[in-house]
């Protein structure tokens, strides 16, 4: 038998894709676990994409296995905050069902709002978003992985469990690597008007330094705008907590007044305003994003005691490779656009080289 | 064995008391051992390094001669997860002592794993800091073994647990390579929660750079009761989705709300024997028939009491998130019982609920299990554990570790465990043996049930005490094809198979 009819017998269609490669498109969790299976036993080159992701080819005679039919939304549960979601499922789809049930995504980078559930999940920000308390923790209450047999790996739904390691990470981040995620109980935020505050600082150092201020007391922001301004630079943030928005937002304020002066007639809406020019999207440290400030405009998202996401731009809409470039040097990690992306420090940097190596060897998927 | 360890530099002993110490933690099963007098699971020896050095090379001699390394820290697990059940060498983290070096501009702590919790948080206190991670076995428990059983603390609602809280981490693997990991971002599956929470079979810490925040210098507490368990579950709920981050957020079951002082009625006195254990024979007697005592309990007015505590800042005491609080309970019928309810309820709450060697040495056992689940599914999974176990065993239940998604149930299980400790002083070996035997059974036939209800109703088995040796039968339903992505990992990080095997199906 060759690849393509024990592909075909999945019961996922085939298309001839790259260079002589085959795109995979199956029709249902449990055909992709067949189709997984069958592209591990025949040895080829695997690749995954979801409805929305960035293009990408099928490898040299191997396989890209493409989600965009795994869309389907089981279940949103608004009362507990849970969503249940097939990974090929984009995440504006997603977003845009649970805002009818009075539930938001929160607000997330660019690149993950125009990609799929798997690729948010599997893709460089590991499905991390910010929430309430100034820690980032994934989206994904649980996943339900594909492991190389085909076999579907899925741990509970629970907040937190201390059942041995958390074996979700096994697929989240990886890219499709050691297992790919075939779906997810995604946590969703009370969809909740914004409020907005808008400061002065001396420049924008100080305005990174007072924002890392604001998170390292507990009350990081959903988002947040960096800006130069005429004699210093502007900072803007945005809360959306239900109840905390507005309790966050004045206790950040008392911290600011030390070092920054408010500014009551910033328009809310201006920390949404897009990014002008080519902004490359970074995973950053407080440090980093000082080094990086003097270059120009900073949105951060998924802001936490640490660091945050960022998206950053160089003014005079100069062209990404210049902002990822200066955007490495100051210390942070390049995730979009894709063709950018750092594949930042492995394994080996742990001192973890062995044991990952051991690893893909035990869960038999391609070194 | 000894000897050979000694010659790596590292103190070690085979003493019949550091053996004894050495072979059991705080498990309903080790007390019971306790009261008997046994020791079923004697390491063969127990050594103390004191550098990360030093356990690498503990764990390269321990592969080389095939033995196990069983990684221990204050003993104050639940699980069994520290009991050497294959013998070997003991590694006792507790002299990894680096010394303790707090950034408190950026808001870091740098510890050693065998640092115990409560002098950590008080070194933290002292410079005006927290890590804001409280377990009842604060006292005693090493931050070591917290990483590895991804503990969880009282404040947990507010500051995540003890996973939520490290920046990075060193280890020693299987293969006694040290492993070092990054505080900043990196990239491909994320090594971190793949260790944490190991129990001591892939990795054992050594340190750690934990995320610490500017101590609270105030705290609002009220206790809030509601007409029934739905009601609180409702209105804990309802606060928790509001973006409120409560520092503490408990819901005590119609019994635990008579306890603590809370409810209309005076706790009858059956019941009172029970969480004092003072009077061994009525006890004992009660216990013999723990359907009548759960039909009791159900008989209560069903008010539940929930503890909501808010950590203030300088300028204000955290009654402006409490009053919000107060206002979304108030619309679930929660009514406000002021702050008295809510103080007396965190102080009796260490007495009523884990005053276990009273408990023990009157006859009794003291089972507690702690899972967890989404809001959906609280209610039905409490009353399914307590239908399971409400022939076996009187049952009281607490709500905690609350999130936006769902929250952690904490059960305590008062059973039969056979003679009082001075009962079995008095007897001879075999009689002791003979009541060990039984007392395990009845204990082992609770747990049973209890896991089983909870695996059921899709509840997760552990929510922060960790599998251990206690309830590793209930994983293989718990993770389901995922057992074969844990033993990948064990291959990968403990190609020898000698840290600390018989836990985690491994």
């Amino acid at each position: 038998m060759t690849l393509r009819d024990d592909l075909s017998a999945t019961g996922a269609t085939l298309v001839e894709d790259g260079e002589g490669g085959l795109r995979v498109t199956p029709p249902s969790i449990a055909s992709l676990g067949r189709a997984v299976a069958v592209v591990r036993a025949h040895k080829v080159l695997l690749r995954v994409r979801g409805s929305g992701d960035a293009p990408v080819n099928a490898p040299a005679s191997g396989v890209l296995l493409d989600l965009g039919s795994l869309d389907r939304i089981a279940s949103i549960d608004a009362a507990s905050g849970i969503a249940r979601v097939e990974a090929g499922c984009g995440i504006a789809a997603l977003e845009s069902a649970v805002r009818r049930a009075g539930c938001t995504l929160g607000p997330l980078l660019p690149s993950v709002r125009a990609g799929s559930v798997g690729a948010w999940l599997a893709g460089p920000t590991r499905g991390l978003r910010g929430v309430p308390g100034a820690r980032r923790e994934t989206a994904a209450l649980t996943v339900a992985a594909v492991l190389a047999d085909g076999r579907i790996a899925e741990g509970r739904a629970a907040p937190a469990k201390a059942v041995g390691p958390d074996l979700d990470h096994l697929a989240l981040g990886g890219a499709g690597r050691l297992a790919i995620i075939a779906a997810a109980s995604i946590r969703l935020f009370p969809a909740t008007p914004a409020l907005a505050s808008a400061w002065s600082c001396p420049d924008l150092a100080s305005a990174v330094s007072a924002l890392a201020l604001v998170c390292q007391n507990r009350l990081a922001p959903a988002r947040a705008r960096i800006l130069a301004g005429a004699d210093g630079a502007q900072l803007a943030m945005v809360w959306e907590g239900l109840e905390s928005a507005g309790i966050d937002r004045d206790r950040a304020a008392h911290l600011l007044r030390a070092s920054c002066s408010f500014l009551p007639d910033v328009p809310g809406n201006w920390v949404r305003d897009s990014a002008d020019g080519h902004p490359v999207e970074v995973d950053a440290r407080w440090p980093s994003l000082r080094a990086w400030s003097p270059h120009g405009d900073v949105h951060l998202f998924g802001l936490h005691a640490g660091g945050a996401f960022a998206m950053l731009a160089l003014p005079e809409a100069r062209p990404a490779d210049e902002s990822a470039a200066l955007a490495r040097a100051a210390g942070t990690r390049v995730i979009a656009p894709r063709r950018l992306r750092d594949a930042g420090p492995g394994w080996e940097s742990a001192g973890a080289a062995a044991p990952w190596q051991r690893l893909l060897e035990a869960l038999g998927v391609e070194a | 064995m000894r000897r050979e360890i000694s010659a790596l530099g590292v103190t070690a002993s085979c003493d019949a008391a550091d053996l004894w110490a050495a072979s059991r933690d705080c498990s309903a099963a080790a007390l019971l051992w306790t009261k008997a007098r046994a020791v079923p699971h004697p390491p063969d020896v127990v050594a103390w390094p004191e550098d990360v050095e030093q356990v690498a090379a503990i764990v390269r001699f321990a592969a080389q001669r095939q033995v196990p390394v069983v990684p221990a820290g204050g003993g104050t697990g639940t699980s069994g997860g520290a009991v050497a059940v294959r013998g070997g060498i003991v590694l006792d983290t507790k002299r990894l002592t680096r010394p303790l070096h707090v950034d408190l501009a950026n808001r870091v702590a740098e510890v050693g794993a065998g640092v115990i919790g409560k002098r950590l948080e008080e070194t933290l206190a002292q410079q005006g800091a927290t890590l804001g991670h409280c377990p009842v076995s604060l006292p005693s428990a090493t931050v070591g073994g917290w990483l590895a059983t991804r503990s969880a603390g009282m404040l947990s609602a507010r500051y995540g647990c003890i996973a939520d809280m490290v920046l990075s981490f060193e280890a020693v693997d299987g293969a006694g390579e040290i492993l070092r990991t990054l505080d900043g971002p990196s990239g491909g599956p994320d090594l971190s929660p793949l260790l944490l929470g190991s129990e001591g079979t892939l990795a054992i810490f050594t340190s750690a750079r934990l995320r610490i925040w500017p101590r609270p210098p105030q705290r609002w507490v009220r206790g809030i009761r509601f007409p029934s368990l739905a009601d609180g579950l409702r209105g804990m709920r309802d606060v928790l989705r509001a973006g409120l981050r409560p520092a503490i957020a408990h819901l005590h079951d119609p019994l635990d709300t008579l306890l603590a002082g809370a409810g209309p009625l005076r706790v009858p006195q059956p019941l009172k024997w029970l969480v004092d254990g003072a009077q061994a024979e009525a006890l004992r007697l009660s216990l013999r028939a723990p359907l009548l005592l759960n039909r009791l309990a159900d008989a209560l007015p069903s008010a539940a009491l929930l503890v909501l505590g808010f950590e203030g800042t300088s300028e204000d005491d955290g009654a402006r998130e409490g009053d919000v609080a107060l206002g979304i309970c108030d619309a679930a019928r929660g009514e406000d019982q002021g702050v008295v309810a809510g103080e007396r309820s965190l102080a009796s709450a260490d007495r009523v609920r884990w005053m276990k060697a009273p408990l023990f040495a009157a006859g009794a056992f003291v089972e507690t299990l702690d899972f967890a689940t989404t809001w959906d599914r609280a209610e039905a999974l409490c009353v399914a554990v307590r239908r399971a176990v409400e022939d076996l065993a009187f049952v009281r239940a607490r709500f905690a570790h609350a999130t936006p998604q769902g929250c952690a149930i904490e059960i305590a299980l008062l059973g039969l465990g056979g003679a009082a400790a001075a009962a079995i002083a008095r007897g001879s070996p075999e009689d002791a043996e003979a009541d060990l035997e039984e007392a395990q059974k009845r204990r082992d036939t609770v747990v049973t049930a209890a896991l089983s209800a909870v695996t059921d109703e899709g509840g997760t088995i552990s929510h922060h005490s960790g599998v251990g040796a206690e309830r590793q039968l209930f994983l293989r339903r718990e993770l389901g094809e995922g057992v074969r992505q844990l033993r990948a990992l064990k291959k990968a990080f403990d190609p020898h198979g000698i840290l600390n095997p018989g836990k985690l199906l491994l």
